[in-house]
């Protein structure tokens, strides 16, 4: 694209979106909460992507948005599910091993300034109305289409496959024959408490694992304030 | 310019009137199925006004900066949506030549903002619909990319306008039949709809709109309509032939055809059961996508032949 108005309305949105880029990018390591820090580095890519769509370069522009959106959502889930902070809605010190950090971004810094100063870019404009996507996916793929569609397709259903195979076996048993908590002995029953058969309490926490030993007894639930004390061992009809 | 603010006008009334008539018939369905809400023609302005009227209710320690930019952003993001339907030849408000894939980019934003609508709260009801919605929301969208390739094929481009031209002679409803139900199945996703209303169930009092009070809970609901008219237009132009039709100016030939895929999501969402968020998981990983494959080989091969 890059033919909104003249060239005075491109540049305007170019400092605008390289204003904002740089602005969440900063944000990133000054909020105190994931998810924040999450978004506000999808900002930061959003920003760089609109610039991509000013340069002409439409498609690597709207993909970098669409990549980023998906990519920031899953690691924002994942790091909030592996950390210790639950939704990671408090606030929690994002940064560490400052001295190491500041060293590393001072010299990316500079290396990147560096590269980019010294570097000849290419200086030929090209027609109005050139068709750049084509041109990109002839880069690209040229006539290796048809290898790298299969190589694609091949993979993202080994991955599918992989996840399916190796998620049915979970830490509690098969993941379709419902939950129950590993035995207190290897081969032991359950531990925990036991559920009622058909009784309405006792929720989702163990159905179909240890059908053995509800079939025998059934336990009075101690908070019935009309039995009394002990476990009054009654046969189910 | 001047094809621009016509463009522009036209979109302002798709979406008005969209969202109007999404509004009637939702009711309409509610009616007739469990007995409860309001039919009327101007029954979603009086149940506005009532919430506009309401006091904004806070929760403890929220995000207010997210949550209002959730909000927002989904209402915007259902109208960029749109914004890149083709109201005619060459008469869409972003003529872009990769507007499919702007619309994908545009899907992938909106499981980020319904999930922020969820978290920012900082309530658990609202959190668990913004998780669970993510699960669900996610996948959902890999077989709506492999049906949107699959349209751009015989257009030869990813642009929806070349895409509304290539249905010339025979719409993609026709020339590829799994295409429109599978991608009726993203739209009752992103509009929070129905068998994938994970995020605003019912049984979580409202999932991630519980916590929303007053003129942001009718925001919201404005946004999840407007969403159900963007999706719809796109899906009219990807499926049902766009601006394309006999005597009729283009623009009323999307109007109409964008109001039959609303009517049909609308009815889809009260009409369909919703599963376990696990059998959804199996359902979309082992047999949705499959079957967008199967979508995108039958493209290639009519390609070919």
């Amino acid at each position: 694209m890059g033919r909104i108005g003249g060239t005075g309305m491109t540049d305007l949105l170019f400092y605008a979106l390289s204003a904002l880029a740089i602005w969440s990018g900063w944000r990133v390591f000054r909020v105190d909460s994931m998810i924040r820090a999450t978004f506000a580095l999808m900002v930061s890519f959003t920003s760089v992507g609109g610039i991509a769509v000013l340069m002409a370069a439409d498609y690597i522009g709207v993909a970098t948005v669409f990549m980023m959106a998906v990519e920031m959502m899953v690691m924002g889930l994942f790091m909030v599910m592996f950390m210790m902070n639950p939704a990671g809605l408090n606030p929690m010190q994002m940064v560490h091993q400052y001295k190491f950090s500041i060293a590393a971004g001072v010299l990316g810094f500079v290396g990147l300034a560096t590269a980019v100063l010294l570097t000849n870019f290419p200086d030929n404009p090209l027609p109005e109305n050139r068709d750049t996507l084509r041109d990109l996916g002839i880069e690209l793929l040229g006539g290796s289409m048809l290898i790298f569609e299969t190589a694609g397709v091949t993979l993202l259903a080994t991955m599918v496959g992989a996840v399916a195979l190796s998620s049915r076996r979970g830490r509690f048993g098969d993941s379709d024959a419902g939950a129950a908590p590993p035995g207190l002995h290897p081969g032991g029953e359950p531990a925990g408490r036991k559920v009622e058969k058909g009784g309405g309490h006792g929720g989702h926490g163990g159905h179909g694992g240890h059908q053995m030993n509800m079939e025998k007894t059934k336990q009075d639930s101690s908070d019935d304030p009309h039995k009394g004390h002990g476990n009054m061992s009654e046969t189910e009809a | 310019m001047m094809t621009f603010a016509l463009a522009f006008a036209i979109l302002i009334l798709v979406l008005a009137l969209g969202i109007w008539f999404a509004a009637v018939l939702d009711g309409v369905f509610s009616r007739q199925l469990s007995g409860h809400g309001t039919v009327g023609l101007l029954a979603p302005f009086h149940a506005s006004a009532v919430y506009l009227t309401q006091q904004r209710l806070r929760t403890e320690a929220p995000d207010q900066l997210n949550w209002f930019l959730s909000i927002a952003g989904y209402l915007s993001v259902a109208a960029t949506g749109l914004a890149v339907v083709p109201f005619g030849p060459d008469l869409a408000v972003i003529g872009l030549d990769t507007s499919v894939v702007f619309w994908g980019a545009c899907e992938s934003l909106i499981v980020v903002l319904v999930f922020l609508h969820g978290w920012s709260p900082n309530a658990p009801l609202s959190l668990i619909g913004a998780y669970r919605y993510v699960a669900i929301g996610l996948p959902i969208m890999l077989p709506s990319m492999f049906v949107l390739i699959a349209v751009a094929i015989p257009a030869q481009s990813l642009d929806l306008r070349d895409i509304v031209a290539s249905q010339e002679t025979v719409w993609n409803v026709i020339r590829q039949p799994l295409g429109l139900p599978l991608f009726l199945l993203l739209g009752l996703s992103l509009t929070l709809r129905g068998p994938f209303d994970y995020a605003d169930s019912d049984d979580l009092a409202g999932g991630t709109s519980a916590e929303d009070s007053g003129a942001n809970r009718a925001g919201w609901q404005v946004a999840r309509l407007a969403m159900l008219v963007g999706f719809s237009a796109v899906a009219s132009a990807a499926f049902l032939g766009g601006y394309l039709g006999p005597v009729l100016p283009g623009f009323v030939w999307v109007i109409i055809k964008t109001l039959v895929v609303m009517a049909i999501v609308i009815g889809l969402s009260h009409l369909l059961v919703r599963l376990p968020v696990a059998r959804m998981l199996g359902l979309i990983w082992k047999i949705l996508l499959p079957i967008s494959f199967l979508d995108l080989l039958w493209a290639g091969l009519v390609a070919l032949a």
